[in-house]
C-alpha cells in the first residue's frame, strides 16, 4: 500500500461522472504527477483526496488513515497548495503563518523561517491583502510546508510566478524530495512536470487513461528517442551501416544529418557503426520522448 | 476535541474581524447612540436615583434590539460562504481540524468581536450613568449587558447557519437581511394579523388588551421580544415601560431559554449540513 492509496474513486455530480473509477497508489518518495486536459477530474480527484468532497464511491487512505473515519489524522501529514490560493487579507504574512503553523501544531518561529525562505522576510508585516499574486502563490507554498508534512500536494505550483520564481519552486520540489518528501504535483506544464516527476497519471473525461513512469509509457506508445547525428559527409553507406544496427527502427538523411530513430540502447552502437564506416561526428544531439506527445496521444479523444 | 484548534480559529477571526471598517463603523454608531442616551437621561433627565434611570436603560434597550442584531448578522454572514468564495476555506479544510471546530471557533471569535464592540458602548455609557446617578446598581447594569450579549450572539449563530448552509454570499446578505426584518419590523404586525383574524379582539383605544395565550407564546418566540422581555422583568424600573400586563411565563428562565435555543439550534443545524457539503 502506497502513502496515498485511492481505491476505486466515484464523483458524480446530478448523475454525471467527474471521476469515474479512479485508482492510484502514490509510492512514499516518490513526485507523482497528475495530468490530463481542462474538466478531466483533475481537481475533483484532489480535492477528495483531502476530504473538501465527499466521493459517490471508493475509498481514500493517506499514511494508512482513512480519510472519512480518520480525517484529521490523514490530513496531519499533507501540506496542500491549491490552485488559486488565497488567504486572509487583513492578516499580516506573519500572522498567517502563525495561524497554521498553530493549526498544524507547528512552532511560530518555522512560519517566519519559511516566510524568510520564499522571499518573503520583508514583508511578513504587510497586510496579505497588499501582496501581490506572485507574493500570494510563495505565501502558499510556505504555508503548504510549515510542520514539515511527510506529503506535499501541489496543484498548479508554478502559476502566477515568473520564470525565476518558477525554476525556484521546481529546485525546492527536488530538494523536499530528496529529503524524502512525497510530491503530488498537477500541472499543465509538461516540461516542468517531465523534468521532475517519478511517475505520471493522466486522466481524460474522468477516467484514468495511463499511470507509469514517462519511459514505460513512452515504450508502450512505441515513441522512441530521435537522434540526429550531423555529419561532415554523409553518404548512402553511412546510413546503411546504421540501419543495420540491433534496435534501429528508421533512418532518414536530412542534408548532411543523419536521423535515426532508436531504442536507448542503441545509441553507443549506432556511433560506432557511424565512425566505422568512416562518419566524422559534427554534433550530436538526443531528442528524448516527451511527456507532450505521451500526453496528446492517451487524450484524444 | 481539540480546543488549541478552536480557540486558534477563533482568534484569526477575532482579529481578521476587529480591522473590518464596516464593524469599526457600528461600535462608533453604538457608542454614540448608548453615550447620547445615557447623558440624557441621566444627567439631565429628572431624579437621580438608580429607580429613575429605567427610562434611560429602556432608551438604551431600544438602541441595542435595533443595532446589535444588525451586528450579528454582519458578522456572520461571509464567515463561511465568503471564505469559500475567496478560496480560502478550501485551503483551511485541508488542515487537520473538523468541521465543526471551524464552525465553534468563528462562533466565539465573532461573538467576542461583538462583545468587545458593545463593551464600548456600555462601558463609556455606564461611566456617564455612574457620575450622575447615586445608588447605582451594577449588578442589575451587569444583567442588561449579559441580556444584550444574548440577544448578539444568536444573531451570530443564525447567520453563521446560513453562512454555512448556501451557496453564495449574496444568498446570505439577502437572508440574514429578510430575517432581521421579519424579526425587527414585522412579527408583531403578522401576529396582530393573525389576532384579529381569528379572535374577536377589542383594539380600540381604551379596551384592554387581553390576547390568547398562543398569541403571547409566539410573541415570545421572537428572539428580540425574548430579550427585551428579559431585561424587562429583571431591572426593576424598566418594567414600567411595557405595557400591558404580562403572562406568567414571560420569565428570566423562559427567555433564557428562547434566546439559547435560537443559538444553539441554528448552530446545530449549520453543522449537520456542513459537516457533509462538497466545497
Amino acid at each position: 500500500m502506497g502513502i496515498i492509496d485511492i481505491k476505486g474513486l466515484v464523483k458524480r455530480y446530478n448523475g454525471t461522472p467527474a471521476v469515474n473509477e479512479v485508482s492510484m497508489e502514490i509510492e512514499q518518495g516518490e513526485v507523482f504527477a497528475l495530468l490530463g486536459p481542462n474538466g478531466a477530474g483533475k481537481t475533483t480527484t484532489i480535492k477528495a483526496m483531502l476530504g473538501l468532497l465527499t466521493p459517490t464511491a471508493g475509498a481514500i487512505s493517506i499514511g494508512g488513515y482513512d480519510l472519512e473515519g480518520q480525517g484529521k489524522m490523514a490530513r496531519r501529514q499533507v501540506g496542500y497548495l491549491p490552485e488559486k490560493v488565497a488567504f486572509y487579507d487583513n492578516l499580516t504574512g506573519r500572522q498567517t503563518m502563525a495561524f497554521y503553523a498553530e493549526l498544524r501544531d507547528a512552532d511560530v518561529s518555522q512560519g517566519e523561517a519559511l516566510l524568510d525562505m520564499v522571499g518573503l522576510g520583508g514583508d511578513m508585516d504587510k497586510k496579505v491583502g497588499a501582496y501581490s499574486k506572485g507574493m500570494v502563490q510563495r505565501l502558499g507554498l510556505a504555508q503548504a510546508m510549515i510542520g514539515d508534512p511527510p506529503i506535499l500536494v501541489l496543484d498548479e505550483p508554478t502559476s502566477g510566478l515568473d520564470p525565476r520564481g518558477s525554476w525556484q519552486i521546481r529546485q525546492k520540489i527536488k530538494k523536499l524530495n530528496e529529503q524524502g518528501t512525497t510530491i503530488f504535483i498537477s500541472s499543465h506544464i509538461l516540461s516542468e512536470v517531465q523534468a521532475v516527476s517519478h511517475r505520471v497519471a493522466i486522466l481524460h473525461h474522468g477516467d484514468l487513461m495511463a499511470l507509469d513512469t514517462l519511459d514505460n509509457l513512452s515504450e508502450r506508445l512505441d515513441l522512441q528517442p530521435v537522434l540526429k547525428i550531423q555529419v561532415r559527409e554523409p553518404s548512402g553507406e553511412m546510413a546503411e551501416q546504421v540501419r543495420q544496427v540491433d534496435g534501429v527502427s528508421n533512418v532518414r538523411l536530412a542534408g548532411n544529418t543523419i536521423e535515426v530513430r532508436c531504442t536507448t540502447e542503441a545509441k553507443p552502437h549506432i556511433v560506432n557503426a557511424l565512425e566505422a564506416a568512416g562518419g566524422d561526428i559534427v554534433d550530436f544531439t538526443t531528442e528524448e520522448p516527451s511527456l507532450e506527445e505521451v500526453f496528446l496521444r492517451f487524450t484524444e479523444d | 476535541m481539540d480546543g488549541r484548534a478552536v480557540y486558534s480559529i477563533a482568534k484569526k477571526e477575532f482579529l481578521d474581524n476587529w480591522r473590518n471598517k464596516w464593524i469599526i463603523a457600528m461600535a462608533a454608531i453604538f457608542l454614540v447612540l448608548t453615550l447620547v442616551i445615557s447623558y440624557a437621561g441621566a444627567s439631565l433627565g429628572g431624579g437621580s436615583g438608580w429607580q429613575d434611570v429605567g427610562g434611560t436603560i429602556a432608551g438604551m434597550m431600544t438602541i441595542v434590539t435595533f443595532l446589535i442584531p444588525i451586528i450579528g448578522l454582519m458578522l456572520g454572514y461571509s464567515a463561511i460562504v465568503g471564505e469559500k468564495e475567496s478560496g480560502s476555506l478550501q485551503l483551511l479544510l485541508s488542515y487537520p481540524v473538523h468541521r465543526y471546530e471551524i464552525l465553534l471557533g468563528k462562533f466565539f471569535g465573532l461573538s467576542s468581536v461583538l462583545a468587545f464592540a458593545s463593551l464600548i458602548g456600555f462601558g463609556v455609557s455606564g461611566v456617564v450613568i455612574g457620575l450622575n446617578v447615586s445608588g447605582m446598581q451594577w449588578g442589575q447594569y451587569g444583567v442588561f449587558i449579559g441580556a444584550s450579549f444574548l440577544i448578539g450572539f444568536a444573531y451570530i449563530a443564525l447567520s453563521l447557519c446560513f453562512s454555512a448552509v448556501l451557496q453564495k454570499r449574496s444568498t446570505a446578505l439577502g437572508v440574514s437581511v429578510l430575517l432581521w426584518f421579519l424579526f425587527a419590523v414585522i412579527w408583531d404586525t403578522i401576529l396582530l394579523v393573525a389576532l384579529v383574524a381569528t379572535e374577536n379582539i377589542d383594539l380600540s383605544p381604551g379596551a384592554e388588551f387581553v390576547a390568547p395565550t398562543w398569541y403571547h407564546v409566539a410573541a415570545l418566540a421572537n428572539p428580540s421580544t425574548a430579550y427585551q422581555t428579559l431585561v424587562a422583568v429583571n431591572i426593576g424600573p424598566v418594567s414600567a415601560n411595557i405595557a400591558g400586563d404580562l403572562p406568567s411565563f414571560y420569565s428570566t428562565p423562559v427567555t433564557l431559554i428562547v434566546l439559547l435555543a435560537w443559538t444553539i439550534v441554528p448552530l446545530l443545524a449549520a453543522y449537520i449540513v456542513f459537516r457533509k457539503k462538497d466545497i
